[in-house]
């Protein structure tokens, strides 16, 4: 059997991205327990996720121009399978309520969408369902705040979108299976 | 965006095997994976120097979220030493410099063929288990286009009917393995092969499971703290295996899964199916100072 010459070694881009999906993937598997990034920001999420088979929309023209760095198709909100956008704002809202949800019959169609978000203050919210033994409580600010009756009405289980809150180096999921109670 | 800007200089081999954009295409179902847990999410499926059928959909959630300081286990049917756990493991090992283990204990990740390990899995592991096939629906719809729509409309009264009519004809459920389970109250889902025993392993647990069919080129996840509810009718509960009284012939533990081994003259002796706890409990028997970890099943009874 022939031997590599070498045990493997990860690039810089390796490490960075594997050590993003992880904490996105505890992120989702675990909603409201935040996780470190490797590199504060969004773009290293869009580096971890995106490439030419995805179809992106940022609201952030800096930003929106990274993604398409990395060979993503910029189009409108309501055709993205990934959205960057501002949940500060209502224009930030009326975006999100475009985002795709997908429907029962095909859920895997159902948005990323990617958020900046201040943990640790702000609303208290209750989470309940996968990943969380009883309920988890969390504070989350510089959300706008018609942000959580639009995504209960948007998110339809199995349909609706899956959301990423970013604050600095940490990153939050919730999930569409997430019930989020507002306190 | 031109092609010069997206190519990356060349490297003799990426790290993983996989490459990067299968890497980032497997991270996106992955992450809809967990977010509709026990929901089937279609992937690419590449090429792996192995036959599809022999583990390719466990190989490839494997080889993503590998890195340098990961401790892999790999088992197969309860083993850590036959040809196909091993020649994975050291696949994996080779292509990601990641340390490997016999130990459940010591692992990080665990790449599995139809069996759940005896001790209980914790928070920071990850079990992959891989699935022959992964839809449930298909002994009683073979249209998969059908079988989509009936996952949609949660349609799942026919599987209570194979279950019903193996009770008729058999006077209780023959389903020894594969057995179908609502995750999170909407998905049913097949858990791959484990045997009955197992199941209730994946309820309420600590670890987060993913579930991959290479051939098939689907895969599903059932994240920490979800609900697996075997389907049962109310007045026929589910069973698991009739093992517990049964005792290793190697090690002298009991309460476990076992293996059955056939004698000349047409008895038979058991062992552990899981076999590094064999290993372990021997070892502890001979004096060594060997940890054994908390299991799921206590005395042969699984706690409620």
């Amino acid at each position: 059997m022939t031997q590599l010459a070498a045990v493997p070694v990860p690039d810089a881009f390796e490490i960075r991205t594997n050590a993003t999906f992880e904490a996105l993937m505890l992120a989702l598997s675990r909603p409201g327990s935040a996780h470190s990034l490797p590199a504060p920001g969004m773009a290293g999420l869009a580096e971890t996720l995106l490439d030419r088979e995805c179809q992106v929309f940022c609201d952030d023209p800096a930003l929106a121009e990274i993604c398409a760095g990395f060979g993503a198709a910029l189009v409108p909100a309501a055709r993205a399978d990934h959205l960057f956008l501002s949940l500060d704002t209502p224009e930030g809202l009326a975006l999100l309520e475009q985002a795709p949800v997908g429907s029962a019959l095909y859920p895997d169609a159902g948005a990323t969408v990617i958020a900046s978000a201040r943990l640790g203050a702000g609303q208290r919210l209750r989470l309940t369902g996968p990943g969380i033994e009883t309920f988890t409580d969390i504070e989350l600010g510089d959300l706008a705040p018609g942000l959580w009756p639009l995504r209960a009405a948007r998110c339809r289980y199995p349909a609706g979108f899956d959301l990423f809150l970013i604050c600095e180096g940490r990153v939050i999921g919730l999930p569409r299976s997430t019930t989020i109670e507002v306190l | 965006m031109t092609i010069a800007t997206l190519t990356k200089p060349w490297q003799a081999f990426s790290y993983g095997f996989l490459d990067a954009s299968a890497k980032r295409e497997l991270r996106r179902k992955m992450l809809k994976a967990i977010a509709v847990p026990g929901c089937q999410m279609p992937y690419a499926s590449r090429e792996v120097p192995m036959a599809r059928g022999w583990g390719t959909g466990g190989l490839q959630v494997t080889l993503t979220l590998l890195k340098p300081s990961s401790v892999v286990k790999v088992i197969d049917q309860g083993a850590d030493d036959s040809v196909n756990a091993a020649s994975i493991r050291s696949f994996l090992s080779k292509v990601s410099g990641a340390a490997e283990t016999w130990d459940t204990l010591a692992a990080t990740l665990i790449q599995s063929r139809h069996r759940i390990p005896e001790e209980r899995l914790r928070a920071d592991q990850v079990l992959v288990l891989q699935v022959p096939n992964p839809e449930p629906l298909r002994p009683v719809e073979p249209n998969m286009s059908v079988a989509r729509q009936m996952h949609a409309d949660a349609d799942y009264g026919r599987l209570w009917l194979i279950l019903y009519e193996q009770i008729v004809r058999s006077g209780r459920i023959m389903q020894g393995a594969s057995y179908p389970a609502l995750v999170n109250g909407r998905h049913v889902m097949t858990p791959s092969p484990i045997p009955r025993w197992d199941l209730p392993k994946l309820h309420m647990a600590q670890h987060l499971t993913f579930l991959s069919a290479g051939r098939e080129k689907r895969l599903y996840a059932v994240p920490p703290f979800t609900r697996v509810e075997p389907l049962v009718f109310s007045d026929v509960p589910y069973k698991v295996e009739d093992h517990a009284a049964l005792t290793c012939h190697r090690s002298g533990v009991a309460g476990y899964f076992m293996n059955e081994i056939p004698q000349d003259g047409g008895g038979s002796v058991f062992e552990l199916s899981d076999s590094h706890l064999g290993i372990k409990a021997i070892r502890r028997r001979d004096g060594e100072d060997v940890a054994l970890g908390a299991t799921w099943y206590e005395n042969g009874k699984m706690p409620r």
